[in-house]
């Protein structure tokens, strides 16, 4: 066997065993799936931490939907922290102060920092964080809140999901949403919840004195701070109940969904491998399982690359002359084994979707995702090593 | 808390995907031998109409019936030609050798190669005849020189037939040929018997092919 051909084999077997254990995890986990735990009556007392950076057109919606919260107003304490705005930001949150809402100003500093800036002002026993241009539903409070009987859960998160809506690009993302939300929930079996995403999470706050507060220089530091509460041992739930449900806006163009991407993507396999030394037993399934599974998928997205890359490049001078016969001559193993994976895909695409009862998405929505925008976004990791090698900088 | 590893979920996991993967291979192996049969077969029925050809020439030498003879003749050395890009493809990119039906093909190229001969001699056909000698082994100009004989035949106005032989698989007929015009090298190109026993550029080439 040739290194070609090993390679083939390689990506080929991880593709197929990659699928076959996220359906196994559901499979196993079906019932719990389906379970939440219920509130009690607990009323502990909640900061919701809001900062915000140019987000005049979205903040009041946001700040709307904390007012509405299914919560004791006076378990709760809501705070902007306004990050430099250029924009009149500061103002429509300032209109929010005479029903409670604080409102700060301070110098552009990144969102890492305004998360810790409003982190200390908090007084609560919790401490959610939540983006300006998020919005939430009235019951999510109530619904992450009795995660935290166990001790050992540090951080909650909500659905998160986008509007249906009629833009295509949206409507992909809304997809994409649903199976991140489905993966994180069968992620946090095997306590391996990758993120504690900024649109909405909720954390005891006394885990910010036991792993530290947001760092203030990460392109993704919500996952970077997850990665901590791994490291330290402690629980993340996850939550995909409806009546939970938090609502983001995502990009509406191909070009900012890109950056977005890019973004994540650089951000989280610089974190991954400063935290490379979680590789070990005593982190579980995530030291063992979750971090490796990162690498490998990059790297196998890159051999991949390679391998295309190669066949184009060392196309056969004579298959001009069988075009039709050398197609049906090209199917063999990885053909085959890779119908099935792309079928097994389909199952987890369609097992992941219909979980979520009542999200409706259209069948042309699911096949171009599948068969479209799945690959279209894989090659944010080209854009990432462009973006790696070229040292671009971090912003909001 | 103390943190765990599912170990029988990741076993199970690779069990079923081990399970998958085989019978992925299994199937992928019968395609492969059912597409080696298969141009078995039409190496075998090409055989046999080159045969019918042959035997129809021995019997018949009158040069009235030449365009019959050549018409036919062509018509099946192109399918011949297009087997062999067949079996080369299976060869380079699928990795299925099977050095039988290569040897086979050889015989093939053989008689249809002594068929263009005799049409030369009994029709005053200017085919132009190209034995090809390669390596799959140690031969960095063989690819090239396999590409740029083609090119220079598509470009030619001539009708130019190559047999491409491989050298080092231990065919007879491949072999006797290379005995015939001691061709000791790799690449060798045999243009109407002439040998040339080094990499021919596509100039050269095409200068040959105009002749």
């Amino acid at each position: 066997m040739d290194l070609i051909q090993a390679l083939n084999f390689a990506v080929a077997f991880f593709m197929v065993y990659m699928t076959v254990f996220f359906l196994l995890l559901f499979v196993k986990y079906r019932r719990e799936y389906y379970t939440a735990p219920e509130w009690k009556g607990q009323t502990p007392f909640i900061s919701i931490v809001v900062p915000a950076y140019n987000e005049s057109g979205l903040i009041e919606k946001c700040l709307d939907s904390l007012l509405k919260l299914d919560y004791p107003r006076d378990k709760l304490e809501i705070i902007v922290v306004n990050d430099g705005s250029t924009d009149d930001t500061e103002a429509k949150a300032r209109k929010y102060e005479p029903k409670g809402v604080k409102v700060f100003t301070k110098e552009n500093g990144g969102k890492g920092a305004a998360l810790n800036y409003g982190i200390k002002k908090a007084t609560g026993e919790f401490v959610a964080t939540m983006d300006a241009d998020s919005h939430a539903t009235p019951y999510v409070i109530k619904e992450l809140v009795p995660y935290f009987d166990d001790p050992e859960v540090m951080a909650a998160t909500p659905s998160i999901k986008i509007s249906p809506n009629n833009s295509p690009i949206k409507e992909f993302q809304r997809i994409e949403y649903l199976m991140i939300l489905f993966s994180r929930k069968l992620l946090s079996y095997i306590e391996s919840v990758p993120v504690t995403p900024g649109p909405f999470s909720m954390f005891r706050k006394v885990v910010f004195d036991k792993v530290g507060m947001f760092d203030e220089d990460n392109l993704v530091e919500d996952q970077e701070i997850a990665m901590r509460i791994q490291a330290g041992h402690f629980k993340i739930r996850s939550s995909v109940e409806e009546r939970a449900t938090v609502y983001t806006d995502p990009p509406d163009n191909i070009n900012d969904l890109l950056k977005q991407r890019v973004r994540w993507q650089r951000g989280g396999i610089r974190n991954y491998w400063k935290y490379r030394y979680l590789v070990k037993s005593e982190f579980g399934d995530y030291g063992m399982f979750f971090i490796p599974l990162n690498f490998a998928t990059l790297t196998a997205f890159f051999i991949v690359l390679a391998l295309l890359l190669n066949s184009f490049f060392t196309y056969s001078y004579y298959a001009q002359y069988i075009a039709v016969e050398s197609v049906a001559m090209s199917v063999n193993v990885f053909t085959i084994v890779g119908v099935f994976a792309l079928l097994m895909s389909l199952v987890w695409l369609y097992v992941a979707v219909s979980s979520f009862r009542t999200e409706k998405i259209k069948l042309k929505y699911l096949l171009l995702f599948m068969f479209f925008y799945w690959y279209l976004m894989m090659s944010y990791n080209i854009l990432m090593a462009a973006a790696e090698i070229r040292g671009a900088k971090k912003t909001w | 808390m103390e943190r765990k590893v599912s170990w029988p979920l990741y076993l199970t996991a690779f069990v079923i995907s081990a399970i998958i993967f085989i019978a992925g291979i299994y199937v992928g192996t019968i395609l492969d031998t059912a597409q080696v049969g298969s141009l078995s077969s039409d190496v075998n029925s090409l055989s046999r109409e080159l045969s019918t050809v042959q035997v129809l020439m021995l019997s018949e030498e009158d040069p009235a019936f030449c365009p019959v003879y050549e018409e036919e003749f062509l018509k099946i050395d192109s399918e011949r030609e297009k087997l062999g890009y067949e079996l080369t493809y299976l060869e380079e990119q699928k990795n299925v050798n099977s050095p039988e039906l290569k040897k086979d093909y050889f015989i093939l190229e053989a008689q249809s190669y002594f068929l263009a001969k005799k049409l030369q001699e009994v029709c005053q056909d200017d085919s132009i005849l190209v034995l090809y000698f390669y390596s799959n082994d140690d031969c960095p100009d063989c690819a090239q020189q396999g590409a740029d004989i083609l090119s220079a035949r598509d470009a030619s106005s001539k009708n130019v037939l190559i047999y491409s032989f491989d050298g080092d698989l231990g065919s007879a007929m491949a072999e006797g040929f290379m005995t015939q015009y001691n061709v000791t090298g790799y690449p060798s190109v045999v243009i109407n018997g002439e040998t040339h026993s080094s990499y021919i550029s596509p100039e050269e080439l095409s200068a040959e092919f105009s002749k």
